[in-house]
């Protein structure tokens, strides 16, 4: 009892992500900046500026409704922290693993786009309802071959659980290639659900200011920021463990392939975000609806057919 | 002063994000400012980073003499800003009105109408100027705690 809640507060739960995060947002921005020729922030960057965020004043707008305001930031961070417990970090094993968990972390994971169109509604100023509206549009483009980039391995696996699916490519590693599609589907929404350039139009400082949170400050901005990297580093931790399953049953060994693996998740993620511009959200539209999500369905076609033919 | 509030004292130091705004200036000030921003000079390196939003920011960049257009926008701006928050007046027009002071529509250097922290005279400031006075407004801090204790 005791040990499962550690587990669950130190590691590789809550205290693990929040440390992991801010490495991984620290990764991010130096390797940005190493890409545009520059230095980059020092190491302890996310951590000064969370430190100041919660520091600064508090201001609630008058024409919002406060208690939504104020909830909203607590809300999507759990639910992101929630997910987390479901992703396998030491070995195999997640610290929750049930049939379906796949399924929850990815509504889990939707509950903060749905916060983020709710904060920048609620906030009552053009701006911010312009950036909710296109969180909005953008998570009706991504959302569909999101599902089903994520669902394919596990069709293929006839598991719903992330431990599921890391236990059956881990038998039978070859069968990794066949998700290959999928896989790039799943780094590009994740791209886009996480806003980051190219599919940056929801949070546009240069042309609306900052989208849904512009009336955000102190440490309710500095929650949704917690949320943003901690869901970096929740999709990137799924991903390793949907698509990238190698493991070797030990589980020091394993910690480290965990590593690895997320590390060069998020080194993909940057390497887009540093080379790509910003698309216009019509183009996003397009762009998912009429490129990946036909993608997404043939890959669902093909691993379905599989399954009967390969007489798993 | 409790640990908590040491931390967030450090934070502060290290992560000022700044919001730049121009109250009238010719636009020579705000390319240097803009310039500061470039990787060329990576003012990151210092933990700033450009905010669009006055609620974010920590930092108000002012450059440019006060018109009469722009003297409540400042004021506006300044106020929607989250305390603590301070404002560097970029140029010889932000501090004291320069070559436009006492024209028919301007009030002003910016500290006519809001306190100012940092001056950067020169017209127009070199980015190097700007990135000196960041970091020596930031060292204040530092003294004012110490006066604190
Ligand atoms: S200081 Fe010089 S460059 Fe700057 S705004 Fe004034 S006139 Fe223009």
């Amino acid at each position: 009892m005791i040990a499962s809640i550690l587990k669950v507060l130190l590691f590789p739960g809550l205290l693990f992500l929040g440390v992991y995060s801010f490495v991984l947002e620290f990764v991010d921005r130096k390797v940005y900046a190493r890409m545009q020729n520059r230095k980059g922030p020092p190491w302890y960057q996310p951590l000064a500026d969370m430190l100041k965020l919660v520091g600064k004043k508090v201001i609630l707008p008058n024409n919002a409704q406060k208690f939504v305001f104020a909830a909203l930031p607590t809300v999507s961070l759990t639910a992101v922290v929630t997910a987390f417990l479901c992703a396998p970090v030491w070995g195999m094993q997640a610290v929750t693993a049930y049939e379906g968990d796949l399924v929850a972390v990815l509504y889990l994971l939707s509950i903060p786009t749905l916060c983020h169109f709710l904060a920048g509604y609620n906030s009552h100023e053009v701006y911010s309802t312009i950036g909710a509206f296109r969180t909005l549009t953008q998570m009706f483009a991504y959302e569909v071959p999101l599902f089903m980039a994520f669902l394919s391995p596990a069709i293929l696996a006839g598991s719903w659980s992330i431990t599921g699916i890391a236990a059956f490519y881990a038998a039978r590693p070859l069968y990794v290639l066949i998700n290959l599609p999928a896989f790039l589907i799943a780094l590009l929404t994740s791209q886009s659900k996480l806003e980051r350039a190219p599919f940056d139009a929801p949070e546009a400082e240069t042309e609306i200011v900052g989208g849904a949170l512009v009336e955000y400050s102190g440490r309710y901005l500095a929650y949704f920021r917690a949320t943003a990297v901690s869901e970096l580093t929740v999709m990137a931790s799924v991903i390793a463990g949907v698509f990238l399953p190698f493991f070797t049953g030990n589980g020091a060994v394993d910690f480290a392939l965990y590593l690895v693996k997320t590390f060069a998740v998020v080194l993909v993620m940057v390497l887009l975000r540093a080379t790509m511009a910003r698309i216009r959200i019509d183009q996003t539209l397009k762009f998912f609806w009429s490129v990946l999500t036909p993608v997404a369905i043939a890959q669902m076609i093909l691993n379905l057919l599989l399954r009967g033919g390969l007489g798993l | 002063m409790g640990l908590l509030d040491k931390a967030i004292a450090w934070g502060e130091k290290k992560s000022p994000w700044i919001i730049h705004f121009n109250a009238g200036a010719c636009n020579g000030c705000d390319i240097e400012v803009v310039d500061a921003l470039t990787p060329q000079y990576d003012l990151e390196r210092l933990g700033i980073l450009q905010q669009g939003s006055p609620r974010h920011a920590d930092v108000l960049v002012c450059t440019g003499a006060v018109t009469l257009q722009t003297r409540d926008r400042l004021k506006q701006i300044y106020d929607q800003m989250s305390t603590p928050k301070f404002v560097i007046a970029v140029g010889t027009c932000a501090c004291t009105g320069g070559i436009f002071d006492s024209c028919y529509c301007v009030t002003g250097g910016i500290d006519t109408i809001i306190p100012v922290d940092a001056y950067i005279p020169g017209c127009a400031v070199r980015p190097e100027a700007i990135i000196d006075a960041v970091s020596k407004l930031l060292a204040s801090l530092d003294r004012k705690e110490g006066k604190r204790e």
